[in-house]
């Protein structure tokens, strides 16, 4: 991987020497970096739900420095072998191109130093912790880390005074990143993991593993594994036992899990045990209800655009091509490199910043000179200085595809968490 | 030990959808000499039709036999229709193996593009549960090892006790000389093909009742430890197969109540290496020994 990396970078620079700037007509584009095929194909989706309302609006209030902005659908394919290609392929020849939404955690590790070194702005969807503290200038980040999942978790089931847990994850990197923060957390919390198991995936059976944790007598399980494999294990939770109250992460929150699971279980049983943490987006407030609003007219662009309504990774994707808008009109340049250093002064609360909450009352507070605070869809934006802005998480449960808010973790209990590990 | 004699109960309702799928897929190798990587996706066909059976009011045992008659047809049909040609055009084993996995991949995708990449779970009750000692059963469970056990009783007295299971052990051992004394190659290559599927039909129905949701590539995913259960048991040996599906069955199981469910698959796959570095031909080893991918 390593070796890729360098290679995808090397063959960026060469290709894209002195690249990074926009021609004087034309739109600006923004890709939709992500996976559009593939056992991932639902992310690419839900980007598309966040980019194409933010340059409605976008264009709707005169565009950027007399261009129009588009979205480009740039597919991945949620492999690295074809990821690498489509970037260097999108960076070589997209004429106007300004910004760049994703790349996702399958292809994220071999395509960020790639898109980094042609100086192009990315607002990641990775959720790998090793971009917590990267050094990659161009990467911005809206959405927590998946280790952060962990600490969410623990202090959810500690809001609901569960004291004994077990944690059932998948085998998978992506499951096995919350795991870690987990352990810590709930024990700081006063809570004991009494089974931690790591299951091999889309097993026949996984009754031998349900029955070692049933020993331990845990009141909630924590999960993150694909349909499959949680659907057998639950429902033979189910049968040797009875249900367990379960915590599960956004991934059981997305509708191949809750339709496999719901199947295996039962509905009923379903909205009666589960919940899940996922990035807290409320749909409400101003900057929610323009994006909103902006969303539902983009059927054109946008196939069943009201799902998007209260995904919070659209609504960042949204935030993203704002921000970066707005960086250009604040550095009165399109060049990428001439606009990245505003885009986290624009998320700052400073004396006299005036709050926005869209593209278009931001333009108009700095054609009045003003400095500005954009607040976005997902919510106040607070990056670090590695271009994180995790925020807080949300329970939810989602029953007959309505999402009901359970309860929220703020970013200062999660924080508080975190200091602690 | 509770948990050692639990791993031990529930390896037997794996080692039962095993058993069922690798003696079918093996009697057909036997006496085929084609070796279907489509298998586990005509499993996952099976499911579907014991899906669209269950969900139109169908009790889980008549779609079980319906499963069964699908798989059976279908396997013959698959035969008949693609793989014969191939044969007859002079295909050699490898490449009758890229064959069957480009027909794997049709099922698959041909699944996908009429259910969709969606989740699906057969209408049914696994029953109540039994406690014999640590293990624990359902009615859905005691159901799959009875039909297990009797299509693996089934196999053995057809093999062993009948004129037609007599000429399928000659076509498996000797083709050419079968047919020189007498014996309708093609009709026992042709029975070899409805058995094979009616087996394979009713694992894919067992394995969808065990897993309670599955998807186009359920089966697919099954068939590395259907290949695993026949390649330890003796390649073409039904009796082999019943063996080699028990052992990995079980050790999967006690695997990952001893050790860790990690290692569920590693533990499983080390037996499979061991045994066939001690006997390369497998278990049983009557036939396994004429054919090429066991040489």
């Amino acid at each position: 991987m390593t070796r890729l990396r360098i290679l995808s970078a090397a063959l960026a620079t060469i290709v894209l020497g002195g690249c990074g700037g926009s021609s004087a007509h034309g739109p600006l584009v923004v890709a939709d970096f992500n996976p559009f095929s593939g056992a991932d194909a639902s992310f690419g989706p839900e980007m598309v739900g966040g980019c194409e309302p933010a340059a409605r609006l976008i264009n709707q209030a005169g565009g950027v420095l007399g261009h129009k902005l588009t979205c480009q659908v740039v597919d991945t394919r949620g492999d690295p072998a074809d990821a690498v290609p489509a970037a260097t392929k999108m960076l070589a020849t997209t004429t106007n191109l300004v910004g760049v939404l994703g790349p996702s955690a399958d292809e994220a590790a071999a395509t960020v130093p790639v898109i980094d070194t042609a100086k192009i702005p990315m607002f990641a969807d990775t959720g790998e912790a090793a971009f917590d503290h990267s050094k990659f200038v161009y990467f911005y980040r809206l959405t927590p880390a998946d280790d952060v999942k962990g600490y969410a978790l623990a202090q959810w089931a500690h809001n609901r005074g569960y004291t004994r847990a077990a944690a059932i994850f998948g085998s998978d990197v992506g499951a096995q990143s919350d795991v870690p923060t987990l352990l810590t957390a709930f024990k700081a919390l006063g809570g004991t993991i009494v089974s931690n198991q790591k299951i091999a995936l889309d097993q026949s059976s996984y009754r031998t593993e349900v029955t070692n944790m049933l020993s331990a007598h845990p009141q909630v399980i924590f999960t993150e594994a694909d349909p499959q494999t949680d659907s057998t294990f639950l429902s033979e939770v189910q049968q040797l036992h009875g249900m367990l109250p379960v915590i599960g992460t956004e991934t059981t929150l997305q509708a191949p899990w809750l339709k496999a699971v719901g199947g295996a279980i039962g509905t009923t049983q379903l909205a009666r045990y589960f919940s899940a943490l996922q990035p807290y987006a409320p749909s409400a407030g101003p900057a929610w209800t323009t994006y909103d609003h902006a969303l539902l007219a983009s059927g054109g662009s946008v196939p069943n655009p009201s799902q998007w309504a209260s995904d919070p990774y659209s609504m960042t994707y949204y935030d993203g091509v704002n921000l970066m808008a707005l960086a250009m009109l604040a550095a009165k340049s399109t060049t990428p490199a001439d606009y990245a250093p505003r885009i986290v002064k624009l998320t700052q609360a400073s004396p006299g910043a005036v709050a926005v909450t869209s593209f278009a009352s931001g333009k108009a507070a700095l054609a009045a000179g003003k400095t500005i605070r954009y607040i976005g869809a997902g919510g106040p934006i607070a990056f670090d200085q590695w271009h994180n802005s995790s925020g807080a998480y949300e329970a939810a449960v989602t029953i007959g595809g309505k999402t009901k808010i359970l309860g929220v973790i703020s970013a200062a209990q999660i924080a508080t968490l975190k200091a602690g590990g | 030990m509770s948990l050692l004699i639990a791993s031990i109960g529930f390896g037997l309702v794996t080692a039962s959808i095993l058993a069922v799928a690798a003696v079918g897929f093996t009697l057909q190798f036997g006496v085929t000499n084609i070796l279907n990587l489509a298998f586990g996706d005509v499993m996952t066909a099976s499911a579907f039709m014991g899906y669209l059976a269950t969900t139109n009011g169908v009790n889980i045992w008549a779609a079980v036999a319906l499963c069964a008659l699908f798989g059976a047809v279908f396997s013959v049909l698959l035969n008949r229709l693609l793989y014969t040609p191939f044969v007859r055009h002079g295909t050699k084993l490898f490449g009758m193996i890229v064959v069957t996995i480009s027909v794997s991949l049709i099922i698959q995708y041909t699944l996908q593009a009429i259910w969709g990449a969606s989740f699906f779970s057969l209408k049914f009750s696994p029953g109540r549960s039994y406690h014999l000692g640590s293990m624990v059963f359902t009615t859905s469970q005691f159901g799959i090892m009875g039909i297990a056990v009797a299509a693996m009783l089934g196999v053995y007295g057809l093999l062993r006790f009948t004129k037609l299971g007599k000429a399928m052990r000659a076509t498996a051992s000797d083709p050419v000389l079968a047919r020189s004394c007498g014996i309708a190659t093609d009709r026992v290559i042709d029975v070899a093909w409805l058995l094979s599927g009616a087996l394979c039909g009713v694992a894919g129905m067992a394995l969808a009742m065990n897993v309670t949701s599955f998807t186009s590539t359920t089966g697919g995913t099954f068939l590395i430890a259907i290949v695993a259960a026949a390649v330890l048991g003796g390649v073409g040996q039904a009796y082999g197969a019943m063996l080699g599906a028990l052992t990995i069955g079980l050790s999967s199981e006690v695997a990952a109540g001893v050790i860790a469910p990690s290692y569920k698959q590693v533990v499983a796959f080390v037996v499979l290496v061991l045994v066939l570095l001690i006997r390369p031909q497998g278990i049983l080893s009557e036939v396994a020994d004429q054919k090429e991918v066991a040489a």
